[in-house]
């Protein structure tokens, strides 16, 4: 696999991850809490586009189906995401211990649901579109330049929501300063729903358009966290810009690695890079206190 | 506390001669799963470090002592109580290793981290699957279990959980589990009244290890079996809330909330999946139930449950 192939598969790969961190690396920025559910969403996003998507196809074309099912997906482990903080995170949201453990158990939790239903197999969702291209004469499906474009496209919609609109401002208020947010009269706990929202949100969609290219089952729930850590501690806790650059790196290097040694070190690869950044900088590359 | 310790030990002690066998077999197990509950407050109660990786210390004893006892690796033929006594220093060095990475990372940077690392050897174990055995693991030879039949194995295990709860008692009220505790209060302050808190920390990561370390290898020769789920989160995740039931930072909380989880999970929560699963049209595992509670407890009582109950006690 030549160099070219690495920088365009690591770019889709990173485009998806970059999903991911940002929802992930959002909550902790403003709420200071790490989700370690927010893999859950990942998964769940992928399951719930999957059952929808059978449903609707019995009596609607499959393209319509397919555009359908996504959009309940996403709202759904949306409204997933903050029954979950609103059930389980806020009551003890002060006990930093207690978020992780509770958290954790809810990922868990509901990775038993899905093994409960839906067994221990892998799915895919069949893709918005067919085909492929060719880039430096190597074949590109369709399917992973819409998944890089979808990506992309919310990226940009998260930063130009959080930085334009009003909603947006009291977001970024709220992550630079919970007291001094509360004096001027944002509502922060309102904030943070509509944080977590977001942040589940961004996870389904990366996990339905990971689901189109590669595979998704119920123990990804867990694998996708290591990725999201590795993620959000290169590029620092509660930084979405240094997050997203991070994502794309973390992308090359799953890439790269899987190619030049085997798939299994991907995650072992990113893991001992992670611990070895932490060595060298505690705080990440562009962490915050 | 000590005449309700003795009278407690001396219950178990008579205990065989009234339980059936697979009872006793599941409550050896639970005294092995004590000491992985207690061995982790040293850690997250009396030290304050959130290691979310204790399950590392415990796998690598399991290893240690199945790989000694196996055909797998050339080695020395050694009686298993030596293996086992290795086991611990070996998860010993990794604790003294994974302390000096986690020295310099406070908080969430130090949970995040921890929880990785499980997963670190849970990768390896699969990728060495020649010598690891894969995600299954392997079995070690039936000449290689604990000596004297199902009441032989429960009271070793009885005599190991007691000691090592003792070891530890004697540990955190000593000068050593002052310091401990000063460190966990307050860090800088800490350091300010003279304690060496890289040297106290990286103790503390050293005794946790050591006791998980040969927990995992006596449950090794308990079960004859080793494979990643000594490495895994759910073993992680139970762990913290026997402890959390308990009462961190108490020693008998942890001993006491990690024994009732055990049996809990090990012997009411599985008739109740079983029950569930008759009457449902899909199967209920255990585990769900147990998640279902975990987060259910954790929700009412973010202080342990013991621990609420206690001070509600006190204040009527």
């Amino acid at each position: 696999m030549s160099f070219v192939e690495i920088v365009i598969l690591g770019t889709v790969i990173g485009g998806v991850w970059a999903l991911v961190a940002s929802g992930f690396s959002l909550v902790f920025g403003v709420s200071r809490i790490l989700n370690f559910a927010h893999g859950t969403y990942f998964a769940l996003g992928a399951y719930f586009s999957l059952v929808f998507y059978t449903v609707f196809s019995t009596f609607l074309p499959p393209y319509l189906s397919l555009l359908i099912s996504t959009f309940f997906a996403v709202i759904l482990t949306g409204i997933t995401g903050v029954l979950v903080y609103l059930l389980t995170v806020k009551p003890i949201r002060n006990y930093e211990v207690m978020v992780i453990l509770v958290t954790l158990a809810v990922a868990l939790f509901i990775k038993e649901i899905l093994l409960m239903f839906f067994s221990d197999v892998s799915i895919s969702i069949p893709p918005y579109i067919s085909g492929c291209t060719y880039i430096f004469g190597i074949p590109i499906t369709y399917s992973r330049v819409l998944a890089l474009s979808i990506a992309i496209i919310s990226i940009i919609a998260l930063d130009v929501f959080t930085n334009k609109t009003k909603l947006g401002k009291e977001i970024i208020a709220t992550s630079q300063d919970l007291e001094a947010a509360m004096l001027v009269g944002i509502d922060v706990e309102k904030i943070f729903v509509i944080v977590m929202f977001i942040s589940s949100i961004l996870a389904a969609i990366a996990g339905i358009l990971y689901a189109q290219i590669y595979a998704v089952n119920p123990m990804t729930a867990l694998r996708v966290l290591i990725y999201a850590f590795a993620i959000v501690i290169l590029g620092g806790l509660g930084s979405v810009r240094g997050s997203i650059l991070a994502a794309f790196i973390i992308g090359y290097m799953q890439v790269a690695v899987s190619t030049l040694l085997a798939s299994e070190w991907a995650e072992i690869v990113a893991m001992v890079a992670i611990i070895v950044i932490l060595i060298v900088r505690p705080k990440g590359l562009m962490g915050v206190e | 506390m000590k005449k309700e310790a003795i009278i407690i030990a001396l219950l178990f002690l008579l205990l065989p001669t009234v339980v059936r066998g697979d009872i006793l077999y599941m409550l050896g197990l639970a005294f092995i799963f004590v000491v992985y509950c207690v061995s982790w407050d040293i850690i997250a109660g009396y030290t304050g470090q959130t290691n979310l990786g204790h399950t590392v210390f415990i796998g690598i004893g399991a290893y240690t002592t199945a790989l000694l006892n196996s055909t797998r690796i050339p080695h020395p033929n050694l009686p298993i109580f030596v293996t086992i006594i290795a086991g611990g220093f070996v998860a010993m060095l990794f604790g003294l290793f994974i302390g000096c990475v986690c020295l310099r990372l406070k908080e969430y940077y130090l949970a995040l981290v921890t929880a990785i690392l499980p997963l670190i050897f849970i990768q390896l174990t699969n990728i060495y699957s020649g010598i690891f055995g894969g995600y299954e693991g392997f079995s070690i030879p039936f000449s290689k279990a604990l000596p004297g039949g199902v009441i032989g194995n429960y009271y070793i295990s009885l005599i190991f959980c007691f000691s090592s709860i003792y070891l530890t008692y004697l540990l955190v009220n000593s000068r050593l589990g002052l310091k401990l505790k000063a460190i966990r209060d307050d860090e800088e302050l800490a350091e300010a009244v003279g304690i060496d808190v890289v040297k106290y920390k990286l103790i503390a990561f050293c005794i946790s290890a050591f006791f998980a370390g040969m927990a995992g290898a006596l449950a090794v020769h308990y079960k004859l079996t080793v494979g990643v789920d000594y490495f895994g989160i759910p073993l992680m995740l139970e762990i913290i809330l026997g402890v959390i039931a308990g009462g961190l930072g108490t020693l008998y909380g942890g001993a006491i909330g990690g024994f009732l989880i055990f049996t809990a999970k090990n012997w009411i929560l599985i008739q109740i999946s079983s029950y569930l699963s008759t009457i449902l049209p899909f199967r209920v595992s255990d585990e769900l139930i147990l998640y279902a509670i975990l987060i259910i407890l954790v929700v009412r009582f973010p202080r342990g449950i013991i621990y609420e109950l206690y001070t509600k006690l006190k204040l009527h």
